[in-house]
């Protein structure tokens, strides 16, 4: 059962701030709830306070410029999906909201929401780490930007301070020749992954040649992860069907991910191997037309 | 043209409006003045001595206003097959011991549930751990902690099924293959859990609305467990969302509701967490089988040995018959000169295992179908072709068992095998498995040890012609109201829209088992037809006066007009002939009475249901994932009454029989379930759905209403087997446990493969 | 401290004093005696509690009643028009896509969100728009068949 507290529906950025400061470790914020509701209900979570955010217009957008697509925190995940601006080179991020849980979910809860929970086997962590994206806080005392992989730190728990909220997820252009693709295993379609693979390649101009490529790897350690490793075999190299495989191979190595119901450890890193080497044959297709 | 004017029509159900408005109201729905809200308290601990109950501050809290725990009740243990006292075994609410975790040690109404949610914090239980037993295998030998007082070596149950001479058969057989697999445990998942709403008078009377699926078993079983009399409870059974073998027993929410509300004289309403709804009812009875098959080269079968251990879980309830009814169907559909079973049941400190649809024939039809594939192929035998020689044909004689009369199990085969053919030319790792399965249409065994029929029905006729039938039949979802109200119009000649049905109200309705087994299409529609032939004689009569026809004219009614059978012009309104029948009859209201109970058809069922499954598979042979494309279903269920209703249950069953095989599992350790919520127990959704092909063959049972056998549960015994046999014909591996996962197909590719490397 | 939520239920003004704490499905069931919209799990993976929040198909048991705060719900009992049945209420019956019914109110209303969204849905985007429910019964592809229908126009609009 969920226990009673205070709930505050702030309208500002600002105002949210304040509360937080306030209340800090006594209180949660809530947007979609969707992760959050389900917690409090089993009482693994119980604050005094909730701050409600998921009004805060300042907050929920998807705009395109120069600098790259930002997207608010408090933006639905079924918005991303729908999104005009997700097409081309961000396509993954339509693709992948689509496979996340079912629509109704997707209706109500928030990338923020989702960003904040740390699930390991999120699904928008690893692509967006595929997308060199970055993420913005604020707080009373000021915000920062870090790279997205720095803002988890381990399962379910991310970098932020106890006054700080996540604010915004910025995307950088994607550079011309790139592809980029989600790849999720489960055995029930909405389902959490039971391994998530982002792959992004960049070729240099037409040659096939890797320019850069970034993987991220979901449901395979406590945070989703870069398999820099895996990276490496590909960068600046000529890309062939044998040479994808052995990042698929090291990336396999690299991956840390525990056994469930779901699948043992070895399984999940047998996954790793094979959907690397598919998402990355596909991202490779990708970037030839792109 | 159909020579049905009712039966075989598409109907929307009885009760669908009320379903898609909202209107229905499900026991849980449903509130009195000054209900209160009852939760329940379980053990955390798998095996342990209740040392001591302290509900004192509970009591206390505001809000509160009755704790019960063991000491509240009269100490007795119950059970569904009364005839063996030893197998009720059963406190419920437990006294001196707990023997799983989840089993009811304490329970609170209060105000509101998070009253009464807060106050079970408050109650002090004190425990003496005790080593416990999860394994079956285990559980049996002498260092195994005793579960239940005076059962040595946790033997709960043992049955032996005996025909011919099995040693002497493997003798003369050119081929003998012994095989082992494991089935898992299952769960209903009924979308609506467990609930009862109690409520005790002040005269001493209680009344119960539950979700059951036999609210006569819950009026006796109530009757035994708080020591009142039969006829002082009621039990009523308002929408109920699915019952699928989870409702025919006595549970925590009636029990805990009904001594609640007796110890304050108020309506207590329990519904069940989904968490215990996983944890704390009953679920299907995990099997290990080694089975011995032997042939001839030319593909008959001479001799099947059986040999069964179950994990029974913490008590009986209906387990013994899972496991009698593994044995029986592991014979089935073929004919086996010479066959022997033997099945023994253990206790385990988990969650007890019971009746699930299929009780205990999915499992044998898993692995029957599984090894016949297997010696098929030894033999260099086409699939179909063994099955073919080897099925049961109509009036076949199971030794000392059971006698069948209606079967189209070879039409069955005929109707798969062409859509095989049809489907022609696979792409690659894509396969197509078959499984032929057999059930049974109600069981014949009276272990509960009625003295009523096991059906019964009564038709009443109002002076408008509108008839009123009083069942006790359960509607469960399965569309029984609907079948049964078919089959009355039928009877009696008037049109669907003629019938009210009033069904499972133990106040008003004669006594019925239920919506179990699959008996209510042909036991309760035995009964239905035989009061609705009742009531007709009876206006028949009068009918047959007022014509003054020639003594050697039949009359009859169809669509409201009794008429000659031989001049249907002829004829009178059958709303006029209700009129003056009772207007002759002094006024006295035109009754039919009906009842049922199977005599003189062996010892399982009287009639029997048959059909073959095949499914399709795409497998990834890279990850070991595969894809249910299409299960495509020839079935033999006798006439069909209600047609949408058929249907439905032969693409429903897909779902939870398909899940068997695909995905559902209760994972656990130490006796603690590790997935107890729809989130983490996995079952197939739409996206997952295969394709569902139906193929109708008729045949007529001579023993059901209108030829009509069961069509809910058989259904749910093939769709493992033919997965898995698919499977194999798509990527030549096997999994012998189920169920049959990615990473299982995974490991076995990969160790085909490394042994091809050899 | 409880809080005034005001909600357009089904076409009709509610202001309601509520804990905070209070999820959209209690208010529904316990508060406005709407029991159509079911409870069947405690982890928002069921869907039998979906309602149409301000167009949008969402789960009511992991709403917080006071997010809903000035918006419009429809329950499933907003569905028909009078003594009319909706089209898709209609086709579910005719197609058998109702049997324990639990699941029901669920799916007609995300079954109703789609097509509010989406008129001419395909055989997979219908499966799309119902995975996020659980049916124990029907084997889902008899619902697909009553969407299918009302897509087709086999329905005809009541006024």
């Amino acid at each position: 059962m969920i226990r009673d507290f205070e709930y505050f529906a702030p309208k500002t950025l600002d105002e949210a701030l304040t509360l937080l400061d306030k209340y800090r470790d006594e209180c949660k914020v809530i947007a979609g709830g969707q992760s959050l509701i389900i917690l409090m209900r089993q009482g693994l979570v119980a604050p005094k306070y909730v701050i409600d955010i998921k009004r805060i217009s300042e907050l929920n957008y998807i705009s395109t410029g120069k600098d790259g697509v930002k997207i608010g925190a408090v933006t639905t995940h079924r918005a991303i999906e729908k999104s005009p601006v997700m097409k081309n080179g961000l396509s993954v991020l339509a693709d992948m909201e689509k496979r996340l849980s079912y629509i109704e979910t997707r209706n109500w809860g928030t990338i923020g929401g989702n960003l904040c929970n740390a699930d390991p086997a999120g699904d928008p962590a690893p692509v967006l780490m595929a997308l060199k994206a970055s993420v913005k806080t604020a707080s009373v005392s000021g915000g920062k930007e870090m790279p997205i992989e720095d803002f988890f730190v381990d399962f379910f728990k991310t970098a932020l301070e106890p006054t700080e909220l996540l604010t915004e997820i910025q995307i950088p252009p994607v550079p011309p020749h790139t592809g980029t693709v989600y790849k999720k295993f489960n055995i029930i379609e909405g389902h959490a992954a039971i391994v998530g693979v982002a792959f992004s390649i960049t070729l240099q101009s037409g040659d096939g040649v890797c320019d850069n490529v970034r993987i991220a790897l979901g449901a395979s350690a406590t945070t989703a992860i870069r398999a820099e490793k895996a990276e490496e075999v590909l960068r600046g190299k000529k890309v062939t069907d044998a040479l994808i495989k052995k990042a698929g191979q090291t990336a396999s190595g690299e991956a840390d991910p525990i056994s469930d119901i779901s699948a043992s450890d070895e399984y999940r890193r047998e996954l790793v191997r094979i959907m690397v080497a598919r998402a990355g044959n596909e991202a490779f297709a990708r970037a030839k037309q792109a | 043209m159909s020579k049905y004017s009712v039966i075989g029509a598409r109907v929307r159900m009885i009760g669908g409006t009320e379903k898609v408005t909202g209107d229905a109201k499900y026991t849980s729905d449903l509130t009195l003045p000054g209900m209160l809200y009852g939760k329940i308290l379980r053990s955390p601990h798998p095996h342990a001595k209740i040392l001591n109950i302290d509900t004192s501050k509970a009591e206390k809290m505001i809000g509160v206003k009755a704790v019960v725990t063991g000491a509240d009740t009269i100490g007795k243990k119950q059970g569904i097959w009364r005839r063996f006292p030893e197998l009720c075994d059963e406190e419920i609410l437990c006294r001196a011991k707990v023997r799983y975790i989840g089993d009811a040690v304490a329970a609170v109404a209060a105000v509101d549930e998070d009253t009464a949610e807060e106050a079970l914090g408050l109650i002090e239980v004190e425990y003496e751990t005790l080593p416990a037993v999860f394994d079956p295998m285990e559980a049996i030998t002498e260092e195994a902690p005793q579960i239940h007082e005076g059962v040595e070596l946790n033997i709960n149950v043992n049955r032996h099924i005996e025909w011919g001479n099995v040693d002497e058969a493997f003798t003369k057989c050119d081929h003998i293959r012994e095989d082992q697999f494991v089935c898992s445990s299952q769960a209903h998942m009924c979308m609506e859990t467990h609930c009862a709403l109690a409520s005790f008078d002040y005269n001493g009377k209680l009344t119960v609305w539950t979700s059951t699926q036999s609210s006569y078993y819950i009026q006796v079983l109530l009757m035994g467990m708080l020591g009142m009399r039969e006829g002082d409870i009621r039990v009523i059974n308002p929408y109920t969302g699915g019952g699928f073998g989870s409702k025919f027993e006595l549970d925590s929410a009636q029990f805990c509701a009904s001594l609640l509300s007796k110890k304050i004289c108020r309506p207590v309403k329990i519904v069940l967490t989904r968490e215990e709804e996983f944890t704390a009812t009953k679920r299907r009875t995990p099997m290990y089988y080694f089975l011995k098959l032997g042939a001839k080269k030319d593909g008959t079968l001479l001799a099947k040995e059986v040999r069964v251990i179950t994990e029974g879980g913490a008590y009986t309830a209906m387990g013994a018959t899972a496991l009698y009814l593994t044995g029986f169907f592991s014979s089935f559909p073929y004919k086996y000169p010479n066959y022997r079973y033997d099945g023994y049941r253990s206790y385990t400190n988990t969650e007890p295992t019971s009746a699930m649809r299929g009780f205990g024939a999915p499992q044998s039809t898993f692995v029957g179908e599984s090894q016949l594939d297997m010696m098929a192929e030894d033999l260099g035998i086409d699939p179909i072709e063994i099955r073919r020689k080897n099925g049961m044909t109509p009036d076949y004689v199971v030794p000392g068992q059971a006698f069948i009369q209606s079967c189209g199990l070879h039409q069955c085969l005929d109707k798969i095998e062409a859509l095989i053919k049809e489907r022609g030319k696979l792409p690659p790792n894509h396969g197509i498995g078959i499984a032929a399965y057999g059930f049974m249409s109600g069981g014949i065994f009276n272990w509960f040890d009625t003295p009523y029929s096991f059906s019964a029905a009564i038709v009443k006729i109002n002076i408008d012609g509108k008839v009123d039938l009083f069942t006790g039949a359960n509607e469960i979802g399965q569309g029984s109201n609907t079948t049964l109200s078919m089959i009355c119009a039928e009877e009696l000649g008037v049109k669907f829209e003629d019938i009210r049905i009033h069904s499972a109200d133990t106040g008003i309705c004669p006594p019925d088992l239920g919506g179990w087994g699959s008996r209510q299409t042909l036991m309760s529609g035995n009964a239905v037809k035989m009061a609705a032939a009742d009531a007709k004689r009876q206006i028949m009569e009068f009918a047959a006066a007022k014509m003054g026809v020639n003594i050697v004219y039949d009359l009859d009614i169809k669509d409201q007009w009794i008429h000659l059978v031989d001049r249907p012009e002829r004829g009178v309104s059958y709303f006029d002939v209700v009129k003056e029948a009772i207007r002759g009859r002094d006024g006295e209201v035109i009754i039919g009475r009906g009842h049922y109970t199977p005599h003189r058809k062996g010892m399982i069922s009287p009639a029997y249901s048959f059909g073959i499954q095949a499914a399709e598979v795409e497998v990834d042979p890279e990850t070991g994932k595969y894809k249910l494309l299409n299960v495509s279903t020839a079935h033999d269920s006798g006439q069909v009454i209600n047609q949408v209703g058929i249907e439905g249950q032969l693409e429903g069953a897909i779902m939870m029989a398909g899940g068997y095989g695909y995905c559902e599992d209760q994972p656990m350790d130490k006796g603690k379930i590790l997935n107890p919520s729809i989130a983490d127990y996995k079952m197939i959704r739409s996206l997952d759905m295969p394709e569902t092909k139906i193929l109708e063959i008729d045949t007529y049972e001579p023993e059901g209403p209108f030829g009509a056998k069961e069509a809910g549960e058989g259904l749910t015994n093939p769709t493992a087997g033919a997965i898995g046999n698919a499977i194999y014909k798509a990527v030549g591996v096997r999994v012998n446990t189920l169920p049959i996962t990615p990473e299982k197909v995974f490991r076995a590719l990969r160790e085909k493969e490394s042994k091809q490397k050899r | 401290m409880k809080k005034v939520v005001k909600l357009t239920v089904n076409g009709q003004a509610y202001d309601l004093y509520i804990k905070p704490k209070t999820l959209l499905i209690e208010v529904l069931r316990d508060h406005l005696g709407l029991t159509g919209t079911k409870r069947g799990c405690n982890t928002g993976s069921c869907g039998a509690c979906a309602v149409i929040l301000d167009g949008m198909a969402v789960k009511s048991c992991s709403v917080l009643a006071l997010q809903a705060d000035g918006g419009e719900v429809m329950t499933v009992e907003g569905l028909a028009i009078g003594a009319e049945l909706h089209p898709l209420q209609k086709a579910f019956l005719d197609h058998g896509a109702v049997q324990c019914g639990f699941c029901t109110s669920g799916m007609l209303m995300s079954s109703k969100a789609l097509l509010d969204e989406n008129p001419n849905p395909d055989k997979q985007q219908i499966k799309e728009g119902i995975d996020g429910h659980i049916c124990r019964c029907t084997g889902y592809n008899s619902i697909v068949r009553a969407i299918t229908d009302v897509v087709k126009g086999e329905y005809k609009e009541a006024k």
